[in-house]
């Protein structure tokens, strides 16, 4: 976790959030740099999801700032956002690999149609992918047929394919049966030892623990503590930290 | 007395069934293929931000599906008529196909709503844009989807393209008017057109059955 260097990926500004009246985040404020690995964790409904869809702009802040690169991206434009998608990968609970391709031509979609790689390139950059996470013998096979396990990982690649600078995860594990969460921390691991800029939400306290670079915990809308691992989980400095992770451990 | 020793077989009137057969197949071909492609502009400018573009949709949808199609045939044959000459052909196409391209994109917004909501974000989150992810995302799947309610409107338009027969379109429906006149048989060409439209849409319903197997990787 040395290969933090100083430059700033993310930076967040007084994030707010609101469905209709219900403010989800009342003021987020957090710096993510390059290479840095962050999980946020906290208990359900505190907001962890909605702050990482902010990210990416798949919900648009109600007010504040998230700079990507020095940029405010709450003020770009919608051709400009979707340029995004290229640099800012994302991982869903749900996998949602588009079930009317196959594996492959899930992973060579965005890369043939954003990146206008020829298909020969992007069949080249898609099977390496599937090969790092395990999967090379499933390219042909439609989404339908995989293990939930399985599914996470070509979604894992599928995002990789646009090599993006950040990855974030939004409880990448959370839909997956007990015996799969394995395979895919373990892709995930390794893209964080390759230095891998990643933000995730995540209910896997092992996984924040051994990885993480940094731990923010979440609650009723704030960040309440940035810590690294060891603080947050041996002596959380919050009252609120304090409850959560006596919970989580005692249960 | 006069014997009638004219053959009234259906069987030597073949020539005028087939030729009603071409211009239903038509009709119905060319206005299915329309109506899908109005269908998905409209249900598409339905679902637009631009207000103006999704009022035109559901005004367009509801005086189309609130009019009798037989209505909508004399419209467009007489009403454009006033302003340019056309045959009773293109006539009957365009309504057959303004008439379905309503029904159609009734369906396809349907459709479209049946795809989870994370395909479209996982869509985003790749960099697509709007028109890649509807183009190569969306719409295969809403396809899928609404597949059967769409194989109902084909054999529907099949069936209901008999009504421009009363513009002079020579359809299945015609010939079988003329047939009966000329034989002076009441029933045998109303079997005859009735065993013609039935085999027709049982063989649309297999061919799309064929299909909708093909699209499930379920």
């Amino acid at each position: 976790m040395t290969k933090t260097d100083d430059k700033v990926m993310i930076q967040v500004k007084d994030l707010k959030k609101s469905f209709g009246d219900n403010e989800v985040l009342k003021g987020i404020d957090g710096t993510v740099k390059s290479g840095q690995v962050i999980c946020v964790i906290g208990p359900s409904g505190s907001g962890k999801s909605t702050f990482l869809r902010c990210l990416n702009l798949l919900e648009n802040p109600t007010s504040g700032e998230v700079l990507f690169d020095g940029k405010d991206m709450t003020k770009l434009t919608h051709s400009e956002i979707a340029g995004l998608g290229a640099r800012m990968g994302m991982v869903f609970q749900n996998f949602n690999l588009f079930p009317n391709m196959t594996v492959l031509e899930n992973l060579k979609l965005s890369p043939k149609k954003v990146k206008h790689l020829s298909d020969e390139d992007a069949t080249k950059i898609s099977l390496d992918l599937l090969d790092r996470v395990g999967l090379k013998n499933k390219a042909d096979v439609y989404p339908s047929s995989l293990s939930g396990g399985q599914a996470q990982r070509v979604a894992m690649a599928r995002a990789l394919a646009m090599n993006p600078e950040v990855m974030l995860f939004d409880e990448p594990t959370s839909a997956l049966d007990p015996e799969m969460v394995g395979e895919v921390l373990s892709v995930m691991q390794e893209l964080a030892n390759e230095g891998m800029t990643m933000v995730v939400v995540t209910h896997e306290m092992g996984f924040a623990k051994k990885v993480a670079d940094q731990v923010w915990f979440m609650a009723d809308g704030y960040i309440q503590e940035k810590s690294d691992p060891e603080t947050m989980f041996e002596n959380p400095q919050t009252e609120r930290a304090q409850d959560f992770i006596n919970k989580i451990i005692t249960d | 007395m006069k014997v009638n020793v004219q053959n009234t077989s259906m069987l030597h009137y073949w020539k005028y069934f087939a030729d009603g057969l071409k211009y239903t197949l038509i009709i119905s071909i060319v206005g299915s293929i329309i109506g899908i492609i109005l269908g998905v502009l409209l249900a598409l400018m339905r679902i637009s931000k631009f207000k103006p573009f999704s009022w035109f949709s559901i005004s367009y949808t509801e005086v189309v599906r609130g009019t009798p199609m037989m209505v909508q045939v004399l419209l467009v044959y007489f009403g454009l008529g006033v302003l340019v000459n056309i045959p009773a052909l293109t006539a009957g196409i365009i309504a057959v196909s303004l008439n379905s391209g309503a029904y159609v994109s009734e369906i396809i917004r349907g459709g479209i709503a049946s795809v989870d909501k994370g395909q479209s974000e996982a869509a985003k989150s790749l960099g697509l844009s709007k028109k890649d992810a509807m183009v190569s995302v969306i719409l295969p799947q809403a396809f899928k989807n609404i597949w059967p309610a769409l194989g109902n409107e084909f054999i529907t338009i099949i069936k209901e393209s008999s009504i421009v027969s009363i513009i002079g379109v020579t359809d299945i429906v015609y010939e079988l008017n003329i047939v009966r006149a000329d034989t002076y048989r009441g029933v045998s060409p109303i079997v005859v057109a009735m065993v013609m439209y039935f085999v027709l849409s049982f063989t649309l319903t297999r061919v799309l059955n064929y299909f909708e197997r093909k699209m499930n990787h379920d």
